[in-house]
């Protein structure tokens, strides 16, 4: 490896724009991805290009622009290469997962752009297997490029759901139903600002096109409530319907979807070089989730901040910053006709699992938050080892706060009062961390140290 | 290797996969949706194929790792976890 300036880490649409805007000004840059090919999860890559899920073409038009400006310039890039924290040095340790060992960088700028997360509100039987995020099934469509086998319900909210439903039927494998919680959707009056966004109206009317046709039915107001795994390995959804009506139905898959969040909790919060620290700057749908082509232009922006730390060059222009406005309103105008609030937690049943790495429940929490002496988030986590697990908070904090906060009517806490964002902000093996990268490291640890 | 459909081990039973295959689109392809136990009580299972939920991690010789994050390899043992707790 050789000496960087900057490092980027992720190879989604945000990085891979950093990147190259940042390699294009002459600084030296190296770009990490935790996987084994530049996409992210928007423009995941088929392991035989031959069998392409279908996507928008102005979707996969931006995605090779954006691959060639890459591979234009110098920038490094290394594949299977994961972000496990900033230390207390400033050093940047990153996994090198195929060799199991551990990078320590010294870099003068460090740029996080590692993508957003899928929200999946609780219900009972989430936690099981078969039970996949939309997202999840969508990146799996895109990898293998054929659709899930057995029969699939997609459940939740938003934009992706449509999608993704619609992919699968071009791969010969339509769900047996959309079941979009929101009843708000084809309301003219909510739905009236999004004309400003021709783009997406047209994919949404290509994809449901391809529905109607397909019969796929798209149940608004629906839900499902609960999921239990039958005896021969399927799964029995309890569905309840905008009248209320209550039916049952047996599939092999449920994918479910209840919007999109950025993902900075744990990372290492946006600041200036100290004498110790490189510049920190987040871009993408981790600093904020607002689409794929709002992350390309975040990237931009976060180049340009970086060049401008580091050479005194002035920020070049303000269009990409016009763009992450655009989108932003784009995803308000969205969230307005999809339902991505948060439902009465505390209905729950007791046995429902809140997180799902250390199988707590809602009815522990619920215990914790009856006491008279109202626990933190971090006590939460701590004594309730809520948000204590390996996926470290990111599908569960969220629900655990709205608890907190619908029980003691107060406002909910943020993700980060409950995790904090210390490293390693994803679990690294001890074989790599015992590995001669740290070793050196150590040694070059200035003293006083104690952190 | 010459031959161009390869494989490895799931608890022992053998699992081909295609290339730039991840252990978990292997294991999706042979139908294989329960990992058995996981880190923590629920069991391990593919859920939201970004590497971030840790629901997937297996025992990829000896080492816990994503099921949708590592690479499928001829040959490899891979396993279900070692339960954490009964």
């Amino acid at each position: 490896m050789r000496s960087m300036d900057v490092l980027v880490i992720g190879g989604g649409p945000a990085g891979v724009a950093a990147a190259a805007e940042m390699a294009r000004s002459g600084l030296k840059v190296t770009l990490c991805e935790q996987g084994g090919a530049l996409g992210g999860a928007i423009h995941r890559q088929p392991g035989n290009p031959a069998r392409a899920v279908p996507v928008p073409r102005a979707q996969s038009a931006r995605w090779h622009k954006l691959s060639a400006l890459l591979a234009k310039t110098d920038a490094e890039v290394l594949t299977f290469h994961a972000f496990i924290g900033l230390d207390a040095t400033g050093a940047v340790l990153v996994e090198d997962r195929r060799q199991g060992r551990l990078l320590v960088l010294r870099v003068r700028a460090l740029v996080l752009a590692v993508g957003g997360l899928e929200r999946v509100v609780p219900r009972p039987g989430w936690h099981l297997p078969g039970v996949v995020t939309v997202g999840g099934l969508q990146v799996m469509m895109k990898v293998t490029g054929r659709g899930p086998a057995g029969s699939v319900l997609l459940a939740g909210s938003g934009p992706l759901l449509l999608a993704v439903a619609a992919q699968m039927t071009a791969l010969g494998a339509p769900p047996l139903a959309i079941l979009e919680r929101s009843r708000q959707v084809l309301s003219p009056l909510r739905a009236a600002p999004l004309l400003l966004w021709p783009r997406y109206l047209a994919e949404a009317a290509g994809y449901m096109r391809r529905l109607m046709q397909a019969g796929v039915p798209w149940r608004l107001g629906s839900s499902v409530q609960t999921i239990r795994p039958t005896d021969d390995g399927r799964l029995e959804t309890v569905i309840v319907d905008g009248a209320g009506a209550v039916s049952r139905i047996v599939v092999d898959k449920v994918a479910l979807h209840d919007g999109l969040r950025s993902n900075s909790d744990g990372l290492p919060p946006a600041a200036h070089a100290t004498d110790r620290n490189p510049h920190v700057v987040l871009a993408g749908d981790c600093r904020e989730a607002l689409g794929g082509v709002a992350a390309i232009a975040d990237g931009r922006n976060a180049a340009q901040q970086v060049i401008a730390r580091l050479t005194g060059a002035p920020p070049m222009s303000s269009a990409s910053r016009r763009i992450v406005d655009t989108e932003r309103r784009a995803q308000q105008a969205l969230a307005n006709i999809f339902d991505f609030g948060i439902p009465d937690l505390l209905k729950l049943p007791d046995e429902t699992i809140l997180c799902r790495c250390e199988g707590r429940t809602v009815g522990a929490l619920r215990q914790m938050l009856a006491t008279d002496d109202q626990p933190s988030p971090r006590e939460i986590k701590l004594n309730g080892r809520i948000g204590m697990g390996s996926c470290q908070g990111r599908f569960c904090v969220e629900w655990a706060g709205a608890m907190l906060a619908q029980q003691t009517c107060s406002a909910q806490p943020a993700g980060a009062e409950f995790i904090g964002n210390r490293w390693p902000s994803r679990p690294v093996a001890i074989r790599s961390l015992l590995g001669p990268a740290v070793a050196d490291a150590i040694s070059s640890i200035p003293p006083n140290e104690s952190d | 290797m010459t031959d161009r459909s390869e494989s490895f081990f799931w608890n022992g039973q053998r699992i081909s996969f295609e290339p730039a295959d991840t252990i978990a689109a292997a294991l999706e392809r042979a139908g294989v949706t329960d990992f058995g136990a996981g880190q923590g009580p629920c069991n391990a299972r593919y859920f939201c194929g970004i590497g971030a939920c840790q629901a997937c991690v297996v025992s990829v010789g000896g080492t816990p790792a994503e099921a949708c994050l590592t690479p499928a390899q001829a040959g490899q043992q891979v396993r279900t976890l070692k339960p954490v707790r009964q």
